[in-house]
């Protein structure tokens, strides 16, 4: 009876050390190589499919499948094919539940942040806890990039105070004795970080300058446009998505704004944006672009890489392929390229390593198309690229234009 | 006070496109006392269609005016035909439930077939604005709001003579006073519940095409629009076509004037609010229909 009893406390003990261990060690201490077998490397991606911000997280899927499939076609990365898992999350609480489950349960080797601010900032912590090797392509949250964390990198989209920077410039480009400036601004997470970052930069410049906000999916902007109006602004920089965009422009004249120099961000550079405004009613309206081209030039490579897009998914709907088209396609090269520097033993550690001195990674270093601006990482920098092309509407569509 | 004016002309403009709205929901209620939830969906069914034609087919702008109100009402009609007159003899709360999801249905399949935020439809009129010197400020005045002002109340104002006076309208209107009634007058009820729809869809139709280069077409369009249209259904009284017009323009009217003077964010509340003090003061609306009789 007494070994039964002796028998019990050291199954207990076991168990309880094993427990104890297995709380203490926590997800980091996962294997670091899950996701990844001798002929698959499986990578998971999370992003809106449906809802307001459908426009980033839709393209981002269609743009990282083309590039997987072509990069399997050419023959994968150290002879093992990439599968691509991707999970629907529009809110925050939908964005970390479908992290937890491609990292928990679907034991993805690389997670792929295609989600905007609003997912990258809810998941931020979570992949800080875990380790699991990141990809924010599309976040210009500060959330996700402080403080620094050795296993997140980000892509073409640099963080705000970059873009809005680029977006004063060329306020002032357009505009150089403006003396007043509107700051409108979508009340979810992208607008709100690059008018954080926007507001220090302008105190800098020395000009007056008025804030006003909208809420996501907004058509009416009345109260905004005759608060600029009352203030006599000169140049409004606009942070939202290009419908968002679209309508505050095209409303402007309707409550007094005439002349008015209108700068509006990366997400609002979408050809969708001309309909909105009607083509003869954009020479005033600038912005930036993450890539070198936009869907609607006929360069070589972005023609080329439209042909693909069609192949894959048909006739493309009203402003598609996008900014997120092309850069969820462009980071996947990059990533691709990391996993094969890290060599056939690809687990995060040497992913990290391999990713972490990648110089100068573009498409073309594994057989795709030119469409986005090289990515160049170090140990303590992990911003891919902060390269912003000046973007203007000629003859209808937007291009990247000499700066 | 040119702030003021241009102000108005904004409000006037939301407001004439929520009344044309409206009056397709009276006309189908009126006539088959069926409350349509579906009508947003069939407002954002036209403003695609306005995008198909417009910029996917490049077919000149004049023709989705006359194509759309057609081919939305033969749609609103096929639904009257397929789904609700099988419910016809059913609880009205099965009845409500079914245009609800069949809503829902509308907007959720355009949600999966079309893989994209928000379908953008230029302005039908194009060119620049108007400016009118009043003192020393300017009044801008768009061409595509006097065009959605005028057209779309001009439309209501047709719906309305039509129900009024013409031999589909008298039909309906009988319909309306007495199901019965109207049978034994020779009205087939089929037949006169299939014209309301279509008459509703048409409207619905037409709602959208002028809707679509100030809203963009997406599934939210769906939304804003049934809701703005029975807040001023209701504030009209919701049997009143003419009720549904002045209703519909006060509606615009109050929103943009709480947008401009107090905030954006109390828009929706001011809707709302009209709604509230219209049915716990006149909650047969600003202009019932009907008239008590003094027996």
């Amino acid at each position: 009876m007494q070994a039964f009893w002796k028998a019990i406390a050291r199954a207990a003990t076991g168990l309880a050390v094993a427990a104890v261990l297995a709380v203490s060690a926590g997800p980091a201490a996962q294997a670091s190589s899950q996701g990844v077998t001798d002929t698959e490397i499986t990578i998971g991606a999370l992003g809106a499919l449906t809802g307001a911000t459908a426009f980033i997280g839709g393209p981002g899927r269609d743009g990282i499948q083309l590039a997987v499939d072509k990069i399997n076609e050419a023959g994968g990365i150290n002879g093992r094919k990439l599968k691509l898992i991707f999970e629907h999350a529009f809110t925050p609480a939908e964005s970390v539940a479908a992290a937890k489950k491609l990292v928990e349960s679907d034991k993805v080797f690389v997670l792929i942040l295609a989600s905007g601010s609003t997912g990258a900032a809810a998941a931020a912590n979570y992949v800080r806890e875990t380790g699991v090797a990141t990809y924010n392509i599309y976040g210009a949250t500060p959330i996700i990039r402080k403080p620094f964390a050795k296993n997140v990198f980000h892509s073409a989209i640099p963080g705000a105070e970059v873009s809005s920077q680029a977006m004063i410039d060329r306020a002032f480009e357009a505009r150089p004795k403006a003396k007043k400036i509107g700051v409108l601004a979508g009340t979810y997470a992208f607008p709100q970080a690059n008018k954080k970052a926007t507001i220090p930069l302008l105190k800098k410049k020395g000009v007056e300058f008025v804030v006003e906000e909208f809420d996501q999916g907004s058509r009416d902007f009345t109260s905004q446009l005759l608060s600029f109006a009352r203030a006599r602004v000169e140049a409004v920089l606009i942070f939202g998505s290009f419908s968002e965009a679209g309508f505050a422009i095209k409303q402007g004249p309707e409550k007094g704004l005439t002349g008015v120099t209108w700068v509006v961000d990366g997400s609002a550079v979408n050809d969708a944006i001309v309909p909105i405004l009607g083509a003869e009613n954009t020479k005033n309206v600038w912005g930036y672009y993450n890539a070198p081209y936009f869907p609607g030039q006929s360069d070589a490579p972005i023609t080329a890489y439209k042909k693909m897009w069609t192949a894959k998914y048909g006739k493309a709907p009203q402003g598609r392929p996008n900014l997120y088209d092309l850069v969820g396609y462009g980071s996947t090269y990059v990533l691709a390229e990391a996993m094969k520097n890290a060599g056939k033993n690809l687990n995060w550690d040497s992913l990290i390593a391999a990713w972490s001195s990648l110089k100068n990674s573009k498409p073309s270093n594994l057989g795709g198309v030119e469409i986005t601006f090289p990515q160049s990482f170090s140990k303590t920098n992990h911003q891919g690229s902060t390269e912003l092309g000046k973007a203007a509407i000629k003859g209808g569509i937007w291009q990247v234009v000499p700066k | 006070m040119a702030e003021f004016l241009m102000v108005i002309i904004g409000g006037l403009k939301i407001g004439a496109i929520y009344a044309l709205a409206a009056i397709g929901l009276i006309v189908i209620h009126k006539a088959t006392k069926t409350v349509n939830f579906a009508h947003g969906g069939l407002v954002m069914l036209g403003a695609f269609a306005a995008y198909l034609i417009v910029v996917e087919l490049n077919w000149p702008y004049w023709l989705a005016y006359v194509l759309i109100p057609i081919l939305i009402g033969i749609v609103a009609t096929l639904l009257e035909i397929t789904i609700l007159r099988p419910l016809r003899r059913a609880d009205l709360f099965i009845v409500i439930v079914a245009t609800i999801f069949l809503g829902i249905a509308l907007s959720e399949t355009f949600r999966l077939a079309q893989n994209t935020e928000m379908l953008a439809v230029p302005a039908a009129i194009k060119g620049p604005p108007m400016m009118l010197e009043l003192g020393e400020d300017l009044i801008i005045i768009t061409r595509e709001q006097i065009w959605v002002c005028l057209g779309a109340l001009t439309v209501g104002v047709i719906g309305l003579l039509i129900f009024r006076y013409a031999p589909a309208g008298r039909s309906m209107r009988a319909m309306a006073a007495n199901v019965r009634g109207a049978q034994l007058c020779g009205y087939s009820v089929n037949r006169v519940y299939a014209i309301a729809w279509f008459v509703g869809g048409a409207l619905a139709g037409l709602a959208g095409v002028f809707a679509a280069p100030s809203h963009g077409v997406s599934p939210e369009l769906a939304i804003s629009v049934i809701t703005a249209a029975f807040v001023a259904a209701v504030i009209g009284g919701f049997d009143s076509l003419l009720g549904a017009i002045i209703g519909g323009l006060l509606l615009g009217l109050a929103e943009t004037l709480s947008a401009a003077y107090v905030s954006s964010a109390m828009k929706s509340a001011v809707s709302f609010l009209l709604l509230f003090v219209v049915l716990l003061w006149r909650p047969e609306g600003l202009f019932p229909e009907a008239k008590g009789r003094d027996v």
